[in-house]
Order: structure tokens, then sequence, then C-alpha cells
């Protein structure tokens, strides 16, 4: 009896100091944030849809075609094209697809890319109507000069080197860093074809290149 | 937890206070606005448009008689859609989080919004189950909270003549009575859906309403012995407190012992106790107003479970049932179930702040009473007078309602509170809670408080 | 408007025999649903209306304590059991299909015609009626002085048989198989042996 009157007080003590904090976090400020209008402050690290960044520095498309990501993929989402450029002897990107409807966003294909290429960005926001549309294709993998800027930076990833200067090419690339960003992959190839023979000693590839095409 | 960490969160909390301020100003108002149109503007109104006629005036007073049904039948639905909102923003502050803010100025009309929504979604009945029953179970639920708030109405308003009519000399017990209803349209509608996790939602609620209704009858019947009458209005009034010592503001509330301790005071304090009976006389006020504590302690978890909040809301556990007696239900049918799951939370807190915590009485003689807002009242009604109109409205009134409503608001947002705080009973300890402790936890107090009461 | 009022006060001298009709009306329907429902658990639930009638005809007589407790125990707590108790004895909840015997429709109806003839008679001679108090809507007190005075003694045996109904019920719900002399034996014969193999498992 008297052990039943000790443990109902020992209950309500107990339950009157849940209520006493619960009550208190009135007074902390919400840890939500109003998502649409503040988005959330992502880390470095965080996988998010798959982009294929340009030199910060340069602005040529880091990509070598060593296909390396698209064997590693367990989804087997990504498809590159590529063929071996006449002028070189060495692969050419033609055409990059990733499927985001069937990536798993494990982010192996960021970690075995040899020149930070392929990363994860930290957009997550890529509902859409249609599962073709969730097909990227090369324009819409690419990103800008400034948004590679932003993610290398962040990610502390290290500086790919500049490739050695072509008189020709190299002062036109800076200038049209500051073009907006839909344009940048338009203008890749032709600036990737002309930087291709300089490529050789800078590309860091352990690679052999590639003969096949997808 | 550090206290000196906590960054005061002032914008939320305010947000929430101007969102309750503005939302019951707009409850209030309708209702005030339907009762004056309907008990004082229409009858008067017919009788000047047909002076002198026997006819008219039955006609008047029939529309007068009304006005408590029209009062209720306005203030049911806003105040659903307010103590909805009012729910998940007080949840959102206790979790620390923001709660909804897109709909209308910062969240104003979330819950409209929602009810709009409900009102056009289809009505679907389940395969195989009892269609007409499914049709009237939500029905058997919501109507008793309609009659049953009435005879509140009269404690609440003072005794206000439009509402005088409604005060039976039973009240209490009839609103007891209405509430155990609504149990067995839980029961039927979860029968009626042809759904296991239904079936099993409606048996736990017949279960529990059956056996919770015992300590909370038993609370309330244990404070009507103590009182001395069954009739609502004169349960609030005998709380009301005066200036004196003998009967000094909130200390004369039932819930502090139905003034036992006031009138220790009073008498220690004219010299009336010698001796030993300075201490004997303390000793069975406190235990009086112990007894009264407990009793509303029984009555407020009873209430609980009889209205199935968390944490006794085992008929809806979403993680065991679905939604239990209401998973089958779709569009205005479910909307009524769940308008009357919180009209019945206002009217369960109502009954709480009449049993025990004084009605329409003011907390502190003199603070907000009728003078002040006799004060208030005078210059509209005089705009009134001049216009050829009924006065709006009365000091007394107005400060019994204001005073019952803030009290009630504040249970209810304990409510909110304790749902914020306990997780769900599992369903053999609910039983054994209330048969094994609670029932013989009144029934000791039903007796303690008869002696008690002849030894204070 | 002068045929109206003639018509409001003719309304309203009449008007405990309408609204006893109207009662009347809704009550008598849901009696025979309950007999007539082959959906037994419908049944349970037309019982409320039938007790919910009832207590509306309490509240014609002017006893409303009466009404409110009819509402409160029969119509409510005591069908909700019902309804439970058939709920768990028909699990599955379909309508009873089962043909009737015509070998149990001669006593039944012979003792429901018995039944019907004995209330009847009773209903005739009872002088109803004489020695009631006032009517008043304060009535709950004459009902607490009379139950506590006039009518202890019943009063009394109502809480016994009560009391009987709740220790029977405690009596049931107990396991009776530790009353016999021999169950127990076997009971301690069961403990040994399970104690034994516990023991043996504790040793391997």
């Amino acid at each position: 009896m008297f052990a039943l009157v000790g443990r109902s007080i020992e209950s309500l003590y107990q339950v009157a100091r849940g209520l006493k904090t619960v009550f208190k976090h009135t007074v902390r400020p919400p840890i939500t944030k109003n998502f649409p209008d503040d988005m959330p402050d992502l880390p470095g690290h965080f996988r998010g849809r798959l982009a294929l960044a340009v030199n910060p520095q340069t602005s040529e498309h880091l990509c070598i075609s060593c296909l390396q990501c698209e064997r590693v993929c367990p989804d087997k989402c990504i498809q590159i094209t590529s063929h071996k450029s006449p002028e070189t002897n060495k692969p050419e990107l033609i055409e990059f697809k990733i499927d985001h409807g069937l990536c798993m966003f494990c982010g192996l294909c960021t970690e075995v890319c040899p020149t930070s290429c392929i990363i994860n960005t930290n957009d997550f926001e890529m509902a859409d109507y249609t599962r073709e549309s969730l097909v990227y294709d090369l324009k819409r993998l690419t990103l800008s000069q400034d948004e590679s800027a932003h993610y290398f930076a962040k990610k502390e990833l290290p500086m790919p080197k500049p490739k050695p200067p072509k008189p020709a090419a190299k002062p036109a690339a800076p200038a049209a860093a500051a073009k907006p960003a839909e344009d940048k992959p338009e203008a890749k190839p032709e600036v990737k074809a002309e930087a291709k023979p300089q490529d050789l000693p800078a590309a860091p590839a352990p690679e052999s290149p590639k003969k096949e095409e997808q | 937890m550090t206290s000196s960490a906590v960054p005061y969160n002032l914008n939320e909390i305010g947000k929430f206070f101007l969102l309750s301020g503005v939302w019951l100003g707009i409850i209030f108002g309708a209702v005030w606005a339907a009762c004056w149109a309907v008990g004082m503007l229409v009858p008067q109104l017919i009788l000047n448009a047909y002076p002198n006629d026997p006819c008219a005036l039955n006609v008047a007073n029939a529309i007068r008689l009304l006005t408590p049904l029209v009062g209720v039948m306005v203030f049911i639905p806003i105040n659903a859609m307010y103590m909805v909102l009012a729910e998940r923003r007080g949840l959102a502050l206790f979790t620390v989080r923001k709660g909804p803010n897109r709909v209308g100025p910062d969240g104003f009309l979330q819950t409209a919004a929602d009810a709009v929504k409900l009102l056009f979604k289809e009505n679907i009945n389940p395969h195989g189950g009892d269609v007409l029953m499914f049709t009237l179970a939500p029905i058997i639920f919501f109507a008793p909270s309609v009659f049953g708030a009435i005879p509140l109405l009269a404690a609440v308003t003072s005794n206000h003549d439009l509402f005088k009519i409604v005060n039976l000399p039973t009240g209490i017990f009839y609103v007891l009575a209405m509430s155990s209803i609504p149990v067995v349209g839980i029961v039927m509608g979860g029968w009626a859906s042809n759904n296991k996790y239904s079936l099993v939602g409606g048996l736990r609620s017949a279960a529990q309403a059956i056996s919770y209704e015992i300590p909370l009858v038993l609370a309330i019947i244990t404070t009507c012995f103590l009182v001395g009458s069954l009739d609502v209005v004169n349960i609030a009034q005998m709380q009301k407190g005066t200036d004196n010592l003998a009967s000094f503001g909130f200390l004369n509330w039932n819930f502090f012992g139905a003034g036992a301790i006031p009138h220790y005071l009073d008498l220690l304090m004219q010299g009336k106790l010698e001796g030993a009976q300075v201490v004997t006389s303390a000793f069975w006020s406190l235990a009086l107003a112990f007894c009264c504590i407990l009793l509303c302690g029984i009555y407020l978890t009873g209430a609980c479970a009889e209205i199935n909040r968390i944490p006794f809301d085992l008929p809806e556990a979403e993680s065991e049932l679905v939604s239990g007696y209401n998973t089958e239900y779709s569009g205005i049918r479910f909307a009524i179930f769940f308008l009357a799951e919180f009209t019945n939370l206002f009217i369960v807190s109502t009954v709480a702040v009449v049993m025990w915590f004084g009605g329409g009485a003011t907390p502190f003689p003199g603070f907000l009473d009728a003078n002040t807002f006799a004060s208030i009242a005078t210059p509209f009604n005089q705009a009134l007078a001049q216009a050829g109109l009924p006065p709006l409205m009365d000091g007394q009134t107005m400060s019994g309602a204001f005073w019952a409503i803030f009290k009630t608001y504040a249970l209810v947002y304990f409510a909110i509170l304790v749902r914020g705080t306990l997780p769900r009973f599992r369903i053999d300890q609910l039983l054994d809670f209330g048969w094994k402790k609670l029932i013989p936890l009144s029934l000791i107090l039903l007796l303690a408080v008869t002696y008690i009461r002849e030894l204070v | 408007m002068g045929d109206l009022s003639e018509l409001a006060t003719l309304a309203s001298k009449h008007m405990e025999t309408w609204l006893f009709y109207l009662v009347a009306l809704i009550t008598v329907p849901f009696a025979f649903g309950v007999l007539l429902d082959r959906n037994i658990i419908r049944a349970g639930f037309l019982l409320i209306g039938v007790f919910g009638g009832i207590s509306a005809l309490f509240l014609l007589l002017q006893a409303q304590f009466l009404a409110m407790a009819q509402l409160m125990i029969y119509a409510v707590g005591i069908t909700l059991v019902v309804v439970i108790a058939l709920m768990l004895t028909n699990p599955r909840m379909e309508e009873d299909k089962s043909p009737s015997i015509p070998a149990q429709k001669a006593p039944a109806a012979l003792v429901g015609t018995l039944l019907f003839i004995a209330l009847y008679m009773a209903i005739l001679s009872e002088g109803w009626g004489n020695n009631s108090e006032a009517l008043s809507p304060d009535n709950i007190t004459i009902i607490g002085y009379s139950l506590l005075t006039h009518y202890a003694l019943p009063f009394e045996f109502a809480s016994i048989l009560l009391l009987i109904a709740l220790v029977g019920a405690v009596m049931l719900a107990k396991h009776d198989h530790f009353n016999s002399k021999a169950d127990i034996d076997e009971i301690e014969e069961e403990t040994k042996e399970i104690s034994e193999r516990n023991e043996h498992v504790v040793k391997v």
C-alpha cells in the first residue's frame, strides 16, 4: 500500500518533470527552415545530383572518357559515348548520359574519377514529370565555370592543373566563363577539340586510352 | 539544456498568441453576433412589425428559445478549426518546429483550407460494409457533443436570460449522459467499416470508455456531494469569490476544497479557533483541498481517455491500427469525426472549469470583473440604443464568458502539452490503470470527502 | 394569424400526447427491428435506439433524472457490453442463416403469449400514479429521499445483487482449475517435471 503511494508520487513527479522539459522547449527557436525560401546549408560531401565539372580556372571540360565511372556504377546508369580523336589518338567525349531515375547516389563514380570531373552536387530537387526527363545528357550535366569553382572549393578538391596554353584557344576561354551556364556545354566540344593535343602530358589518366565506342 | 545558451523564441511565441487572439476574436465575435441577432434583434423586429399580436409574441419567443442551439451551432465548426490550428502550432512550439505557416498570413487559414478540402472529397463506402450504420456513426458521434454542450452555456454566461432555459436541474448529469453516447458512434463506425483495424479500434474504444467513465463520473459526483447540487449554474456561482477573506477569489474554487481553506483562514484571523483546533482544522481543510485536487486529476485523466486524446488514443493508434475506427472514413464523414473530437475536448475542458475552476468567476476579486466589462460595453449599448436596437452585451455576461473561455483554453493548452509529452499507453496497461488504480482511488476519495466534509 | 394562434394553443394543450405518439412512432419500429433483424449486431445497435426512446418517454413524464440514467446506463453502458459480447462470440459477423427449428416455435409462441398476458394484467391491475409525488423539476431530491427511506430495503437488496454479480464475474474470470485437489497435484507434478527438465538442460 505504501509502496503504491510512493510509486504514484514518484510517477507523478516524473510526469511533471517531462511536462516541464517539453514546456521549456517552447522558448527555443525552431530548428526547421522554411525550405523553398531558405535552402538548407548542406555539407560538401552531400551526395546530390551528379554533374560534370569543368576546370574552374580554364573552363575546359575535365572528362577524359576513361569510362571508369561507367564500369564502377552498380546501377549501370551512366552511358558514355566517345570516339578516338583522329588527330591525337586519344579518346574524345561525344555524349555522356546519366539516368537519375536509376541512380542510387552511392557516389562510387565520383570516387574513381581520376580528374574529379564527375561530382555529386548539393542539388536534390530533381522531381520531374516524366522518366525520360530524368535522363540527363551532356548539356544538362555540365556545370558552369562558377559552379565548378564553387564545388571544387566546397569539396576541397585539388585544383586540376591548367592545360599548357595554346595561344588561340586559351584567351577565349576565360572570357567564355563570364557567359551564362547554358552556353557552356555547346562551346565545349570545339574548345576541347583544340585543346586535346596539348592535353596529353597534363592529363594524369593512368588508364590506357579506350578504343571502343559505346 | 543550459539555460544561458537558450536564445528566446519570442517571435514564434508572439505569432502563436497573435493567431490565438485573432481566431478567438473571430469565434466569439461570430457567436456573440449570432446569439444577439437570434435572441434579441429578430424577436424585437417581429414585435415591432406586429405589435399587440399574440401570435407574433409566440413566434418571437420560439425564436428566442433557439438562441442556445444557434450559438452552439455557430461555435462548433469555427472553434474546431481554431483548435486544430492551435494544436498544430502549439505542438510545433513544444517540439522546436514552426508548424503550418503557408496558407494565408502565417498559416492562419490552414485549417479553413483543410476543412474546405475535406468537404469536397469523395465519400467512399467500404466494400461489404453496412452503409446505413456507416453513415449514421459520425452523426451519433457528433450530435451529443452539440446537445451536451448546451447546459454549460448557462453556466459560463452567468445564467444570462437567453440561456436560462437550458439550465436543467440535472445539469451536470445531463452533460455526463450526453458525453457517454459518442462511444456508440465509434463502435458502430468501427463495426460498419468491415475492416479489422476499424473493428479493433471500435472495441478498444468501447472497453476504454466503459472503464474510464466510472472514475470520471465518480469524481464529478463526489464534487457534487461537496457542493450539494447537480445544477451547473449553481455549482459555478457557489465558487464565485468575493474580496472577503471567507471566500477569497480563486481560493473559493472547488479545486481548493470548495472554500474550506479561505473559511479556515477567516476563522483563524478572527481568532475563533483555539488550542488544538488551529492544527486539526488546518489539517482537515488541507486534506479536503488535497482530495479535491486529486478528484480534478482523476477527472482530467478519465476525460482524456473518454475523448481518446493522447496518451489514451488507443482507438486510433496509428502505429498499430492505421487510424483505428476512422480508417475507412473519408470526406465529410471524416470531417464530422474530426470536428466532434475537438469539440469534445472543448466540452470536457468546460466541464472541468465549471466543476473545479470557478466557471466564469474572476480569480482575483476586482480584476477584469463585471464592472470593468460594463464600462467597455456601455458605449456600444448606448450607440445601439440610439439606433433603436437592443443592447449588445452586459458586463456580467461578458466577464463570465471571458473568464470561462480563458480558463477553458488554458486547460486545452494543457491537453496539448500533455499530448506533446506523454507516450501512448499499451491496452493492458490502460485497462489495468483504469480498473485497479483509478476506480479504487475515486471510491476512496468519495468516502474520504463525505467524512472530511463534516469535520471541516 | 388568428387561426394560427388557435392552432398553437390547441397544439400546446395536447403537446404531451403528440410528443408521446411521436416518440412511440420512432421507438416501436426500433423494437421490431431488434426482434426481426437477422444481423445480430445490428439488432444490438437498434436496442440503443429503443432505450433512447424509453428515456425520451421518461423525459415526457418529467423524470429527467431517470431519463439521463436510462440513457447513460442502459442505452450506452449495458448495450455496448452486449454488442461487444456479440462481436466476440461471432467473429465473422455474418448474418445468422441457420434455419429456425420448427419444434421450438410452438413453445416460444406459448411463452411469449403468456408473458404478454401477464404483463398486460399487471399493468391493468396496479393503481398507477395514485400515490405519486407532486411533479417538480427538482425531483432528484425526492428520488434520493425516498430511496433512502421508503425504499431503503429494495435499494439495499439491489446493491447486494450487484455485489453478488460482481463477485461472480471475478470468480468466473479466475482460473477455476486451481480449486480441486487433483488439479493442484497435477500442476505440482508438471512444475516438478519442468524444473527437472530445466536442471537437465542446465547440466548439459
